[in-house]
């Protein structure tokens, strides 16, 4: 048969090309991706450590959080008499378990820990594993002063036998916490490295940060995804700082936005003038209403 | 009026004393208790439950309530217009309108009220407003002028009304009992003697003066609402003068509406006339053109410059989700009236009620487009916020409570004119004798 007709060609060009769109549009909804659980240790001050979780779906370069994914998170294996806590992915694909109170005479008892997380299949998503080893450690940070010279240290202590010794050459970040959650160092250097001894010796050098109104600033000491320690970070309060006095206080003065009792003059002013000028005419209508009825009394009826 | 020459002063009482509902106005007075009561149905649902009920959430916190808020209030300056303004500039032939007009800011001033306190969801914290109300919020400025507007409204019908009821108590015979204990309690002082109107007079003239400013204000406050928060839509300094505009206009469109509405139920072609529909068709168009004015003020600058900010809104409004409601309001609002009216013969009664009726629903889906679509759009980017925040349409009570107040308005209207003569006798009969040719 012979398309000798233009528009048949037409549509038939118009078929393919929605065939090959269509094609094309499966092809890019079936991109294969992977899915990744990581497992993280976190030790905050030197108290009780918890297990970061973290679902991801890696799509070539871009990786996109797996939220509502259920993780349980195992010491050693996973067991379920070993079972340490259960989470849900949250929207930015993390979750986090605390070592449990029941955990504290195995966690005393050990000094190298490994802490698996298993995922539970969910829609799309096969079940994912992960885990941590980590050796029991400590982060111990301390300051001197001698003359105007101002020193922190800090040192990383591995639980060995009973004992804790000084780790070497382990890298660290120390400085002053900022606001923003970020560390400001307190040298030149953005890392600092443990010596022979196991202790990272930095001289601060930010004089004139501001602080809290008594010049206290908060000194923190931070070990960052180390393979055999994981996280450990720890904080000290010196007062190394410029006391922060503000040079008014905004809300004791009489401003727009305070609270009733700094009402301005002025705005006081004006309003009760406007509202005691309209009122003060409301209140004498009133008045001239009860006169008017008065008036309507004394009149006599007639007969 | 050259008829009403011709009426005997008792004919003319007759005319206009209240009348009884006949069987048409039984049924819409029996409708609109009907859907008040389901308007107060979903309120009690909403008192127990809270604000939950509504559709109103984090970006739209105000929602339908508030759009019909600034409409009840837009409307109510409506007394201001007609009896303030035409008394002052001594219009002749404002009579058959005052107390229409009175009546209908009364009614719309009321529910202006009473639907923001559904709007706070814990009525009983109002108490806090002038227990800890802070003079510096635009909400307590709101609160002083309209609990004040609404007293001056309310002594301005009824001492407007004081030489009427004094009729009403001399026809009891034919007005019958069911009022008369009411309107001997309201005046049976009043006896028209020479001090008594002298003190009324002067009364009037002095709440005419007061209610102007007083009204302005009611209806600048309330933008003000808006203006002083950073939005866009509202971030304007011309807010002030756009509200006032638009609130004589729809005033102006309900009073022309209620005009054909009582001339019609109650035969009072002889007392509101076509001359009447004719004036008022003149005031509606020069407020029509100027509400326009400021429309394109407040949207064609804005567009021109489309502040990144604001494209979101000003899309929305022109093409996108919103554009056929705003479009209507801006067609159906203020164009085709103005079309309608400016022709003389649109000017009749009927194109008028036509064109009036257009106004007041026009007016009604503006109130609602100046309030949600903002909402919708805030400057802060919206931040881990569920889909659903990112739209809003009133739940089913917030539309049957928005029914009620509406409802609610145009019952206190019907109870008003039931009660009392929407068109004064004592004026009436005061202007016909001064009209009558001196034999």
């Amino acid at each position: 048969m012979k398309l000798n007709n233009p528009h048949h060609k037409l549509f038939i060009i118009f078929l393919l090309l929605l065939g090959t769109t269509i094609s094309k549009t499966n092809a890019q909804d079936s991109v294969a991706f992977t899915t990744v659980l990581s497992v993280r240790y976190f030790l905050p001050e030197n108290k009780v450590p918890y297990i970061d979780i973290s679902t991801k779906k890696k799509i070539g370069r871009k990786s996109e959080p797996l939220k509502g994914i259920p993780v349980n998170v195992y010491f050693n294996e996973a067991l379920e008499k070993n079972l340490l806590g259960k989470i849900i992915t949250g929207i930015n694909g993390e979750g986090w378990v605390a070592l449990p109170a029941f955990f504290k005479a195995t966690w005393d008892s050990l000094n190298e820990f490994k802490f698996v997380a298993v995922s539970d299949p969910s829609p799309g998503v096969e079940s994912l594993t992960g885990d941590v080893t980590i050796k029991k450690a400590i982060l111990v940070i301390d300051t001197t002063s001698s003359e105007g010279t101002r020193t922190v240290t800090a040192q990383l202590k591995e639980k060995k036998g009973n004992e804790w010794v000084p780790v070497k050459e382990i890298e660290m970040k120390v400085g002053v916490n900022r606001m923003d959650g970020s560390i400001l160092s307190a040298g030149d250097e953005e890392t600092y490295t443990a010596d022979s001894t196991g202790t990272a010796t930095v001289e601060f050098k930010r004089d004139s940060l501001p602080g809290d109104q008594k010049g206290n600033i908060v000194l923190v000491a931070k070990v960052e995804d180390n393979e055999s320690y994981g996280n450990l970070v720890v904080e000290k309060s010196v007062p190394w700082g410029v006391s922060f006095t503000p040079e008014k206080n905004f809300f004791d003065q009489r401003t727009l936005w305070t609270t009733r009792f700094k009402t301005p003059f002025w705005l006081l002013f004006m309003a009760y003038s406007i509202v005691i000028g309209v009122w003060g005419t409301l209140f004498y209508l009133v008045f001239q209403i009860v006169k008017i009825k008065k008036m309507g009394r004394e009149v006599r009826p007639q007969t | 009026m050259e008829k009403l020459q011709k009426f005997s002063p008792e004919k003319i009482t007759s005319d206009l004393l209240p009348q009884k509902f006949g069987r048409r106005g039984i049924i819409w007075t029996a409708i609109l208790i009907i859907i008040c009561c389901i308007g107060a149905f979903a309120y009690i649902k909403q008192l127990r439950k809270g604000l939950i009920v509504t559709n109103m959430g984090d970006y739209v916190s105000w929602g339908i309530y508030i759009s019909n808020f600034v409409f009840f209030v837009a409307i109510s300056l409506v007394g201001s217009l007609i009896t303030a303004i035409f008394r002052l500039s001594n219009v002749p032939w404002r009579t058959p309108l005052t107390r229409i007009s009175e009546m209908i800011a009364v009614s719309a001033i009321t529910f202006a009220a009473l639907i923001i306190i559904v709007d706070m969801g814990r009525p009983e914290r109002l108490v806090f407003l002038f227990t800890h109300g802070r003079l510096q919020s635009p909400i307590m400025w709101d609160v002083i002028v309209i609990t004040t507007y609404f007293f001056l409204s309310l002594l301005l019908l009824y001492i407007t009304l004081l030489p009427d009821i004094r009729i009403l108590i001399g026809a009891k015979e034919k007005l019958g009992k069911p009022f008369s204990k009411l309107y001997r309690w309201l005046g049976s002082y009043w006896k028209g003697t020479a001090g008594q109107e002298k003190i009324r007079d002067r009364a009037i003239t002095i709440l005419c003066i007061v209610i102007i400013p007083v009204a302005f204000c009611i209806h600048t406050v309330t933008s003000w609402l808006f203006a002083t928060t950073y939005r866009p839509g509202w971030d304007s300094t011309n807010f002030g003068a756009y509200f006032v505009s638009g609130a004589f206009l729809v005033g102006a469109g309900a009073v022309v509406v209620a005009m054909y509405v009582f001339r019609k139920v109650y035969k009072l072609d002889h007392y509101i006339t076509e001359r009447h529909f004719d004036k008022m068709g003149r005031i509606l168009v020069m407020l029509a053109l100027l509400y326009l004015y400021f429309n394109i003020n407040e949207y064609l600058v804005p567009a021109f410059k489309m502040k990144k900010e604001e494209q979101a809104h000003l899309s929305g409004l022109f093409a996108g989700e919103y554009a056929p409601m705003f479009w209507f309001a801006i067609l159906v609002g203020m164009i085709i009236p103005i079309l309608i009216v400016v022709f003389k013969r649109g000017r009749r009664p009927k194109p008028m009620f036509v064109a009036g009726t257009m106004v007041v629903v026009g007016a009604w889906f503006k109130r609602y487009l100046i309030v949600t679509p903002t909402m919708l759009h805030p400057f802060l980017p919206k931040y881990d916020a569920p889909a659903r925040y990112s739209h809003y349409f009133p739940s089913w009570e917030e539309w049957a409570i928005t029914a009620g107040s509406l409802a609610g308005v145009l019952l206190i209207i019907t109870i008003l004119a039931r009660i009392f003569p929407v068109i004064s006798i004592y004026k009436t009969l005061t202007d016909h004798e001064t009209e009558q040719p001196s034999s």
